[in-house]
């Protein structure tokens, strides 16, 4: 007796394991692709909208497309025909919310490459004391894709020139950019290929 | 605020034709790093003379702690001339700016021809040099020249080394000393002692004269003492007391508080024909004038609002404005030497801090962090105050450069100093 109970017991502790793994197997896995993730919910979102508006539009599309088919199996068609349609209309809305996404993750990128860039200049720039002058002046800088400064040139001066020779000091003192790395190359172009440093000083007694 | 702005930036992108644009508004705290080489010398010169003259330059440029030095044994190398000097031995050890130079003899007088270059490591230029012919006795002197012309060069600003300080020193309960010496302490002269109070010292514009109000006839008297020959001149302005003179930056009027039966307003006096012309005739208390640097305005301050308050008078059309409203005490207005900004002695709560307001802005900002501050006083450049605070029952100088990035105190003296006041520069 005592024997079929611990093989009993044996029998439910191994049932017991092994629900256990599956239970782990089974939970869903997270690592979607970003891209993939994106692209399912909005075509998830856009069909949830046209069952919840279905517009007439999209019934007159039907019906014109259904005329114009001469097959026996009239039903089938029709709904194919509908799901294309309705298809047709989302496609130009999906792809612009796919270019809305890219454009913001890319502004989201140059802002935080910008944002690396001012801090790296803030830091090794001596201002000088400008009194009450309110001054600025731009420098226009070359990189190259390895975030290698290769040319700059204070393209818009300040009326003061220690102002002017404190940018000049703290430029030659940058050699690189090395955070572009991270950028898509296209984007890399777009902005950082060339960009302006904007020195400005308030005036202000800081 | 300063901080938060500096972290707006804005993007112009994601067009063809517009460039990215990043803003720049904060600037490092770090402070320029200078190595004041060993001047070299001329075989047949005293061997001293090098060092002595470097060594001079180093202790004025770091005076009011707006550089870093790079400690001699530090270096790798002692260059004298151009030839010898390479900018990867500066470079590697994080030098900005190096000042060398070599002193050469000129005539059996003992005269010395020292010549002096600066070097901008970062740019890899040489952006200055010059030469300059003095005495042996006069060492000082000529480093002050040539700290002055780094200076300049380095910040944009007049160097200020040959400036004096004016002040009184309050050495035991009733001896009052009226003292100037140079910007760094040395050369100290004492022009009056008295067993009464002394105040409110001021230059004059040549800075040939000291006015300050002296009490030794027992009221509130102003002196005009003459630096050269000792003498002593008291302006007899009529009124029962004449306190806080201060000179014209033109040198014709003095401005000044005459009280007539109690009542202070603020009167122009002047010089040459020694007419008073009142300035405020108001029951409230009107006092510490001080000119605008075209010589048309003088703020002062007044209580007619209820609390010491900063007005601002134009001396022709005796137009008044008032320009400060932050808190319930403002007092001892200056004005920069660009005329654009303010700086007075704010209180808040007991502590009295010294403060700087732009005069086309509303709000007020306090530089000091100490709590008893008073008198401030501007260098001639316009960057740095000193003001007379206290520590316990002594009273020292303290002062702050206007990024706010260094402050210091002047060396103590034998007692309280009280009162300072900058000289202007020699043109």
């Amino acid at each position: 007796m005592n024997k079929a109970l611990t093989s009993l017991n044996t029998f439910f502790l191994i049932l017991l394991f092994f629900s256990l793994i599956f239970s782990m197997f089974s939970v869903p896995n997270l690592n979607i692709n970003e891209t993939q993730s994106i692209k399912v919910n909005f075509y998830e979102l856009i069909q949830q909208d046209d069952i919840l508006f279905d517009s007439s539009t999209s019934k007159t599309l039907i019906e014109k497309e259904t005329k114009k088919t001469s097959s026996t199996n009239k039903k089938t068609n029709t709904d194919e025909t509908s799901i294309i349609s309705k298809f047709k209309i989302n496609k130009l809305d999906i792809k612009n919310e796919i270019t809305k996404i890219k454009l913001s993750k890319e502004r989201e990128d140059i802002l935080r490459v910008s944002a690396i860039i001012q801090e790296r200049i803030s830091s090794i720039w001596i201002k000088p004391n400008s009194l009450s002058e309110s001054l600025i002046a731009k420098v226009l800088i070359d990189l190259a894709p390895s975030g290698e400064i290769l040319n700059f040139s204070l393209i818009e001066p300040s009326s003061n020139t220690s102002f002017n020779e404190s940018i000049l000091t703290a430029m030659n003192k940058m050699t690189f950019f090395e955070e572009v790395l991270s950028l898509e190359r296209k984007l890399f172009e777009q902005n950082f290929r060339n960009f302006n440093l904007v020195f400005k000083s308030s005036g202000e007694i800081e | 605020m300063i901080r938060f702005l500096s972290l707006l930036f804005f993007v112009v992108s994601n067009s063809i034709f517009s460039i990215l644009e990043i803003e720049i508004l904060k600037g490092s705290d770090n402070l320029s790093k200078v190595a004041f080489v060993p001047f070299g010398i001329e075989s047949g010169i005293e061997e001293n003379y090098g060092n002595q003259i470097s060594k001079n330059i180093e202790k004025n440029m770091l005076l009011f702690g707006e550089f870093e030095n790079l400690a001699v044994n530090e270096m790798l190398s002692y260059p004298s001339s151009e030839n010898d000097f390479y900018y990867r031995d500066w470079k590697v050890l994080g030098v900005d700016y190096s000042v060398i130079g070599k002193v050469n003899s000129v005539n059996s007088l003992g005269n010395l021809n020292i010549s002096y270059s600066l070097f901008n490591i970062n740019r890899r230029i040489k952006i200055l040099e010059g030469e300059i012919v003095g005495s042996e006795d006069n060492i000082e002197g000529i480093s002050k020249i040539i700290s002055n012309r780094i200076y300049e060069e380095i910040t944009g600003l007049r160097g200020i080394f040959d400036t004096k300080l004016a002040y009184v020193i309050n050495s035991d309960a009733d001896t009052y000393q009226m003292c100037i010496s140079d910007i760094d302490g040395k050369n100290e002269e004492i022009l009056f002692t008295s067993k009464a109070p002394i105040m409110s010292p001021d230059w004059s514009p040549d800075r040939k004269k000291i006015a300050y109000v002296s009490f030794e006839n027992g009221l509130a008297e102003i002196f005009i003492q003459d630096l050269k020959s000792g003498k002593r001149d008291s302006i007899q302005a009529l009124g029962m007391t004449n306190s806080a003179p201060v000179w014209s930056p033109d040198g014709k009027s003095l401005a000044l508080v005459v009280s007539f039966s109690g009542n202070p307003d603020i009167f122009s006096y002047s010089i040459k024909n020694k007419r008073l012309i009142r300035l405020t005739n108001h029951y409230g208390i009107d006092t510490e004038p001080s000119w605008s640097p075209d010589s048309k305005k003088i703020i002062f301050t007044s209580d007619r609002s209820g609390s010491p308050q900063l007005y601002e008078i134009n001396t022709k059309s005796k137009r008044k404005k008032r320009l400060t409203r932050d808190g319930n005490y403002n007092a001892r207005g200056r004005y920069f030497p660009d005329g654009k900004s303010i700086f007075f002695v704010h209180g808040n709560d007991g502590n009295f801090q010294i403060a700087t307001k732009k005069l086309s802005s509303r709000y007020i900002e306090t530089l000091t962090s100490t709590s008893l501050d008073e008198s401030p006083t501007i260098s001639p450049n316009g960057n740095i105050i000193i003001y007379a605070t206290k520590d316990g029952s002594n009273g020292y100088l303290g002062g702050i450069t206007l990024d706010g990035k260094s402050r210091f105190s002047l060396p103590v003296k034998n007692g309280s100093v009280r009162e300072p006041s900058w000289s202007p520069l020699l043109n």
